[in-house]
């Protein structure tokens, strides 16, 4: 109840339902596709070289989600290469990849004077740090990742799904296994500070995992991944608010605990059937 | 048919040092039904996907409907040995079939009403349009052979390729799919890869039999002789009256 009367009251609460929304909509979207690919570990990678940028942004005064966002499309396009060109040692690059940007990160961040605080915002989550800015980088974001899903939405399910017999009908795809995975990094960024860079794949995946056990459509995927991801961000927000716990972890410990409980409940579905 | 729709001229392959084909050439002809046989390893699915431009051959040259494996979309239907989806991938059997006709151009969710009709013709002629809402990792070894061939075929090619169409059907499955490939053989060209020499026998023009060398016979000229030369192993033929 007192989260609703604040919500009236302070507009960082309204910027962070907003931002749920809106991160929502891709995590539906993108958290389908990662789970169906089975590229979670690739998306890892992705997510964690994104702190490289993050530190160097912070590092020259630059804006943290930016340099999140530069590198992170600069990681999935080279971890999408090594896939493309060198696939048999793929795991072990992907693990460089993920310690690498961390490393990296880290560096900047240690020779910036009083940084701390914030950064800890980016790596652990704090969605009721978000601005008005943030949101409307979000908004940005969402809507390239939903056009881009929507108007090429044959060529994405048809590569996902049997990428030989895609590339006998003609479809490119390289290019749209490229795509795909600069979306991931949009998505990440738009999720970081929600959950932080550190939990991001969580709540990437789980929703969509979840989803995945009660639907047999990838578009109707994509719809329950996006409702159930609002939802648990919303009540994890809203959990957090009170005892003023930690947001980013407890909306991730939620959906863990979702999963789980999902895992069971759809297994004793199937034996019912 | 006399019309030449696959030219394979001298082709060698490697994969790495391993040989997998030698010098191979052979000509496929307009509304052939040709069976390619050969034990394990002996380069049939390699084969096939130099055909399909899947792979580019070392040496020699490959020519589809006269062109060189280039915007060759739509003209070929593929059904692969094994599926390479993974079981619980949220796709109907309908969707699955109406990805048949998904191109580089296609945009957004819906497909055309035609696409749509194709779909649902090529579901009724393998008698499983009672299946079209089912998901597909629900479906029985096959059932979800008799997808992939619906899929190969919405986009009514003129050249079918099936590597082992019924590796992990049973024997009424397996008649009832190459009795349905005999009748589309009338008005498209077939290309089958099979280990059952016996079996496709009775149903394909012509044989082709692969151990990294090519040997062609009509089927009536299969002996066991020829089938021990193949297999480098002592064999019994037995005929099938189908």
């Amino acid at each position: 109840m007192e989260f609703i009367n604040s919500l009236f009251e302070y507009s960082f609460l309204q910027y962070a339902v907003i931002a749920c929304f809106l991160a929502s909509i891709s995590c539906g979207i993108i958290g389908s596709f990662v789970v169906v690919k089975r590229i979670s570990f690739l998306t890892g990678g992705i997510a964690h070289s994104a702190v490289a940028g993050m530190g160097a942004a912070y590092f020259f005064a630059a804006s943290p989600l930016i340099g999140a966002m530069i590198s992170a499309v600069l990681a999935a396009l080279l971890i999408g290469w090594i896939h493309l060109q060198h696939h048999e040692h793929e795991d072990v690059l992907i693990a460089a990849f993920w310690s690498c940007g961390m490393a990296i990160g880290i560096l900047f961040l240690s020779k910036t004077p009083g940084y701390n605080v914030d950064i800890m915002s980016y790596l652990f989550g704090n969605i009721l740090l978000v601005t008005q800015q943030d949101v409307l980088l979000m908004l940005v974001l969402d809507i390239m990742v939903v056009g881009i899903s929507f108007i090429y939405y044959k060529q994405f399910l048809a590569s996902v799904f049997d990428e030989e017999f895609a590339r006998l009908r003609g479809i490119n795809i390289k290019f749209f296994y490229l795509l795909l995975l600069c979306m991931i990094s949009l998505t990440i960024v738009l999720m970081i500070q929600l959950v932080g860079v550190i939990m991001v794949i969580a709540l990437l995946t789980l929703p969509a995992a979840i989803a995945n056990q009660y639907t047999h459509s990838l578009h109707k995927m994509f719809m329950m991944a996006a409702v159930i991801c609002l939802f648990l961000s919303l009540a994890g927000l809203v959990l957090a608010y009170e005892p003023d716990l930690p947001s980013g972890s407890v909306i991730v410990l939620l959906t863990c605990i979702s999963y789980f409980m999902s895992l069971i409940v759809s297994k004793r579905l199937k034996r019912l059937r | 048919m006399n019309n030449v729709v696959i030219d394979i001229k001298d082709v060698s392959f490697n994969y790495g040092d391993v040989v997998v084909l030698d010098n191979v050439s052979l000509q496929i002809f307009q509304d052939e039904f040709i069976g390619i046989i050969g034990p394990n390893a002996s380069g049939k699915s390699t084969l096939l996907k130099l055909i399909l431009g899947l792979l580019k051959p070392d040496i020699g040259s490959i020519k589809v409907l006269h062109s060189e494996l280039n915007n060759l979309s739509g003209l070929i239907g593929y059904v692969p040995q094994h599926i390479t989806f993974s079981r619980d991938f949220p796709v109907t059997v309908k969707e699955a079939v109406l990805m048949g006709h998904v191109t580089n151009q296609s945009r957004f969710f819906s497909y055309e009403k035609e696409q749509v009709d194709t779909a649902i013709d090529a579901l009724q002629a393998l008698e499983i349009d009672n299946l079209q809402n089912r998901q597909l990792g629900s479906l029985s070894g096959g059932q979800m052979q008799r997808v992939m061939i619906a899929r190969a075929l919405v986009s009514q090619p003129e050249i079918l390729i099936l590597d082992e169409p019924t590796a992990n059907v049973d024997l009424k499955a397996e008649e009832n799919i190459f009795c349905l490939l005999k009748n589309y053989s009338e008005h498209m060209t077939i290309v089958v890869v099979s280990h059952d020499i016996a079996f496709i026998s009775s149903y394909v023009d012509r044989v082709a039999c692969l151990n990294k060398t090519l040997i062609c016979h009509n089927t009536a000229s299969i002996s066991g002789k020829m089938i021990e030369e193949l297999y480098n192993t002592p064999v019994r033929m037995i005929d099938h009256h189908h």
